[in-house]
């Protein structure tokens, strides 16, 4: 039942996404508009470029949605509304995210296309740049909490949020998020002025739409992580703990979608030179503060 | 609370009813009709230009040298989630340890870095 | 205004006996989910005052992604085979709506015609939801069928590559068998296959060479370089980047004591396009296209020109990294990788609509580029044929859709000047007024292009709705809207990662020769991206700033010139540079005419500014020239 509760608020808040990414683009809020956009693209015809990598052109968009949902499994709406408490949470995030790699890897391979091609193996470059800045404040958040179970992750925040213990692993890693999540401005695999769509060029009809639902749940995966780890989760005042959740999940998920409207997209050079430069010795600098603030604070 | 089995298996299941929920929803796709098939609809879109020339060889990766570096890195991360959770309770040692270990793979970095190894190739 | 009263478009789907309630709903969803493909491109649409989004479609970057073709204007014939192309890509239902032109012909009648209006864009919305709603499905659609869509074959003697013919037979020099082969495209390409699909032929290949007992072992040149034949290999692990498995399949069918013979002439690229033939390929049943070495120079390609003089297998034949790769070219950090021919074509997001950029790609890195115009204007005019005066005013501005009021401008000032009307300050100032105006507005436009390429939405969205305004706008209604273009400018310079984006990006010094207008001033200051960008916002507010001190601006209209004649020139500074115009007039008509625009200056640029960089890069700084492919005189 909690199975069935959690995977609905998670599809729920997928949809209310969509709709108010539809209002920054268009500004008309249409609550139906994810339905009829899903059913458009199931209307459409769904090509299969020539020659292409079968496989992996199939599985791409698959892989990508259940990635993105595997990720949604372990994280908590409320303490006992969590789909698989598993008890390396924080561990399990990061390995089903790990195939967001190669799902993109597969889309770009796939289609035999020179686009699709140069997006996938430049999402590969942008991993290589944020995987260790995911890795490392997770690590700094797990010190806190002497755990990796994502409950008690939350449960560690009830006096102090994670933003305001660690900001710089929170800054970090909300900054790693929107890299795994290729969105605006890191939204180098799919590119449309660079690379004319990249990874998402071949695809049409339903599996464009599956891809589609894919991406904007990742996007609700990793809002709803920097909720777990930074925002404190489900704690706060007056309303039920599971709308606390929802609420700070969607408002990092339009945070992030803000972001994309309003910066440039990054250059792939500066991307991973500002990462491994800047972003890791802040990373490494960080752990080290929290595992003093960790002992010296009771 | 579930054992670790039933949560896998829950895991599991999740993932074949999203793969059959996507293969039903493919099928819906299929019912309404094949795409029809047309002379130049299957090539990959070049804006504009029919070019049927496969891409698939060896690409040039730019960012092998920072791809070094991310798998020593890697392999620290994997010993750095353990010692997290026991962190606190074994105290100021840990720091030391995990230190001493930072230490080391921060040299390599600093050594990558004056090398050029940290820079589009 | 055309429409077909009985709601049909050309490019439904087949209509399926069983679920025809699922049809309908899907019709219906189609219906309110218009997203449209504009060709030649969104700048065009926004300098004719058309806002798509606003009548309810939504902008795509790809035809995968579009159901409605939308055609501005006439096409160029090299326009229309490209459109053709694209149209083939959309998935069905697919609808054309052409505003302002004569549908193309490659393309089948259009489904709804309008004139170049808002109205007739909001009609053409209106129009299409009805359609999609009853005719997303029918029971027969037409298959679309043009001659671009297929290749052309070609037989080659696979000893002698430069014998090509239509027809099958034998070579005249060797007497061996013609192969056939796929072109592509009538333009010299050159290929690096490397598909899976050369497996089979492998085979093929080398009982060919083994029975052929050629001296000439360039074919077996080219295997080196393709990926991956893993039947081959049953005895051996290889990825398929390793080039040493074909070795291995080499020696099961010859002994060591080859010595591969070898083109002499390395430097030479017609040489070494033979090295990359592909002899003993059957192409039938692929999609696959191997395309001869024109005169292009690839050097890039160069699989063909190894250099086995003396190579010895070894005992196991095996061929290190290092000897397969050692007469490619190399890339600057000392690998030889394949390198890709990959067109950022016509209509390509964020780059101006009818440029084609044909990139060599090293991994992301571009080695050479090329850009050439499809829709450029033929310089000269036709002997003997005379244009009225007011006629060739009208054709040269409908030409030039991104500056058509500066050349209107200039057309009308070098006809009067032919036929000797003396300058009248009124209209000077009024028709400068109008200049200036389309100065902001065409920066304004290459402002929302470059937020299109960027990736920054804001910045598009905002620009666009501004370049609407200000098109059409009265002198009062531009000092209104100083302070919004302030806000943009102010707001352009604090966006954080805009000036990494742009600083040190497609560098041209000053001394570089044909830079005319924003460019050429912003080479004074340090050439790159991030000067033009604030050289041309500068630009918009010394433009505002003459509006504002010098009255209402009246669109360029040719005084009475009577049945003047004379020869003229004219010199006016377009938004992209400067345009000169001389002509002939002879008795009101136009005999003949000579111009000379500044894009067709920068279009030979190119090639310089996006040698070596990455592509990103090498993209931007194209776009940063503010190219207007109209206007590069072919």
């Amino acid at each position: 039942m909690n199975f069935a509760i959690v995977l609905f608020a998670w599809l729920g808040s997928a949809w209310l996404l969509a709709v108010i990414e539809g209002w920054t683009i268009t500004g008309r809020l249409r609550l139906t508009a994810p339905l009829l956009s899903g059913l458009a693209h199931l209307g459409r015809e769904s090509i299969v470029p020539r020659t292409p990598d079968r496989v992996f052109f199939e599985t791409a968009p698959v892989l990508l949605l259940i990635v993105a949902v595997l990720g949604a499994a372990v994280l908590p709406l409320a303490p006992t509304l969590v789909i698989a408490d598993l008890a390396t949470g924080a561990l399990f995030i990061n390995a089903a995210l790990a195939y967001v790699l190669v799902a993109l890897i597969m889309a770009g391979w796939g289609p035999n296309g020179a686009y699709a091609m140069i997006g996938g193996w430049r999402f590969l470059g942008q991993l290589i740049a944020y995987a260790m800045l995911i890795v490392m404040p997770i690590t700094a958040v797990a010190m806190r909490a002497e755990s990796l179970v994502t409950t008690v992750i939350v449960g560690s925040q009830d006096s102090l949020w994670n933003i305001v213990y660690q900001p710089l692993g929170f800054v970090l890693f909300f900054i790693a998020a929107m890299a795994l999540a290729f969105r605006a401005p890191f939204d180098l695999p799919t590119a449309p002025g660079e690379l004319g769509g990249g990874v998402d060029a071949e695809y049409t009809g339903v599996r464009l739409a599956v891809l589609r639902l894919a991406r904007l749940t990742l996007v609700i995966t990793l809002a709803s992580a920097t909720t777990v780890f930074y925002l404190g989760g489900w704690h706060g005042p007056l309303l039920p703990p599971w709308a606390w959740s929802l609420i700070k999940t969607l408002a990092v998920a339009v945070l992030m979608l803000l972001a994309g409207r309003y910066l440039p997209r990054i250059r792939e050079a500066d991307l991973m030179r500002w990462c491994w430069t800047l972003g890791i010795p802040l990373a490494l600098l960080n752990i080290i503060v929290v595992g003093l603030l960790v002992l010296v604070v009771p | 609370m579930m054992s670790v089995l039933e949560q896998y298996s829950l895991l599991l299941a999740l993932v074949l009813g999203i793969a059959a929920t996507v293969l039903a929803l493919y099928g819906l796709a299929r019912a309404i009709g094949p795409a029809h098939r047309e002379p130049g609809k299957d090539v990959p879109a070049s804006s504009g230009a029919l070019s049927r020339d496969p891409v698939w060889g060896r690409y040039h990766a730019r960012y092998y040298g920072y791809a070094l570096l991310f798998l020593a890195f890697d392999m620290e991360m994997a010993f750095m989630y353990p010692w997290a959770v026991v962190y606190r309770e074994v105290g100021l040692v840990a720091l030391y340890d995990m230190g001493v270990f930072l230490a080391i793979l921060f040299l390599g970095l600093l050594y990558g870095w004056s090398q050029g190894a940290l820079r589009r190739q | 205004m055309i429409s077909d009263p009985t709601m049909t478009i050309t490019g439904a789907r087949q209509r399926q006996g069983r679920f025809t309630v699922l049809q309908k709903w899907v019709s219906r969803a189609l219906a309110g989910n218009l997203s449209c493909l504009i060709v030649p491109g969104p700048e065009v649409a926004l300098s004719h005052g058309l806002d798509v989004t606003a009548a309810g479609m939504r902008i795509t970057a790809t035809p995968r992604d579009a159901s409605v073709l939308l055609i501005i204007g006439e096409l160029s014939e090299k326009m229309s085979e490209a459109v053709a192309v694209l149209y083939a890509q959309m998935p069905r239902p697919r609808a054309i709506v052409i505003l302002g032109g004569q549908p193309p012909s490659t393309l089948p009648d259009a489904d709804f015609s309008a004139g170049v209006s808002q109205a007739g864009l909001i009609d053409a919305v209106d129009w299409l939801k009805r359609a999609l709603a009853k005719g997303a499905f029918s029971d027969s659609p037409e298959d679309f069928d043009a001659a671009v869509l297929h290749a052309r074959i070609d037989y080659v003697c696979p000893m002698h590559p430069e014998v090509v013919q239509n027809e099958p037979g034998s070579c005249p020099k060797c007497g061996m068998d013609l192969v056939a082969r796929e072109a592509g495209e009538s333009a010299p390409e050159h290929d690096h296959d490397h598909g899976h699909d050369h497996c089979e032929h492998r085979h093929h290949e080398h009982e060919h060479q083994h029975h052929d007992h050629a001296q000439q072992h360039e074919h077996h040149e080219h295997e080196h370089h393709h990926g991956h034949c893993h039947e081959h290999h049953d005895s051996h692990e290889h990825d398929h980047e390793q080039h040493e498995g074909h070795q291995h399949s080499h020696e099961n069918h010859h002994d060591h004591g080859h010595k591969h013979q070898h083109d002499e002439s390395d430097g030479d690229a017609e040489e070494k396009d033979s090295g990359h033939d592909h002899s003993g390929h059957h192409h039938g049943g692929h999609g696959h296209d191997s395309h001869e070495h024109g005169g292009h120079d690839h050097v890039g390609h160069g699989h063909s020109g190894h250099d086995h003089g003396g190579h010895d297998h070894g005992s196991s034949g095996f061929m290190s990294m290092v000897e397969v790769t050692k007469d490619l070219p190399r890339s600057a950090d000392g690998l030889a990788m394949d390198w890709m021919e990959v067109p950022f074509g016509p209509v390509f997001p964020g780059l101006p609509g009818g440029l084609k950029l044909t990139l060599t790609l090293d991994g992301d890195g571009v080695t050479e580029g090329q850009a050439t115009s499809l829709v450029g204007m033929i310089n000269e005019s036709e002997e003997g044929k005379e244009i009225d005066a007011e006629t060739f005013i009208e054709r040269l501005a409908s030409a030039m859709p991104l500056a058509s009021v500066s050349y209107r401008l200039l057309a009308c000032l070098a006809i009067e000047r032919a036929s000797g009307l003396e300058n009248d300050s009124a209209t000077d100032h009024a028709r400068d007024v109008a200049l200036e105006r389309e100065r902001i507005a065409s920066h304004l436009g290459w402002l929302a292009q470059l937020g299109r390429q960027l990736g920054f939405a804001w910045l598009t969205d905002r620009a666009a709705t501004l370049q609407l305004e200000i098109r059409r706008a009265s002198g009062k209604r531009l000092v209104e809207l100083t302070p919004a273009l302030q806000a943009l400018a102010a707001r352009l310079g604090r966006t954080p990662l805009l000036k990494s984006r742009l600083k040190g990006i497609g560098i041209l010094p000053s001394g570089t020769a044909g830079l005319s207008g924003p460019v050429a001033r912003a080479a004074d200051d340090a050439g790159d991206a991030w000067a033009r960008l604030w050289r041309r916002l500068d630009e918009m507010t010394t433009s505002l700033d003459f509006i504002k001190a010098t009255g209402e601006p009246e669109l360029p209209a040719l005084r009475n010139i009577g049945r003047g004649s004379g020869t003229g020139e004219a010199t006016v500074e377009t938004p992209r540079g400067e345009a000169r115009l001389s002509l002939e007039l002879e008795h009101g008509q136009v005999k003949s005419y000579r111009l000379d625009t500044a894009c067709s200056h920068h279009i030979g640029l190119v090639a310089t500014l996006v040698e070596g960089r990455e592509l990103g890069d090498a993209l931007v700084a194209v776009g940063s020239l503010d190219l207007s492919p109209w206007e590069v005189i072919a």
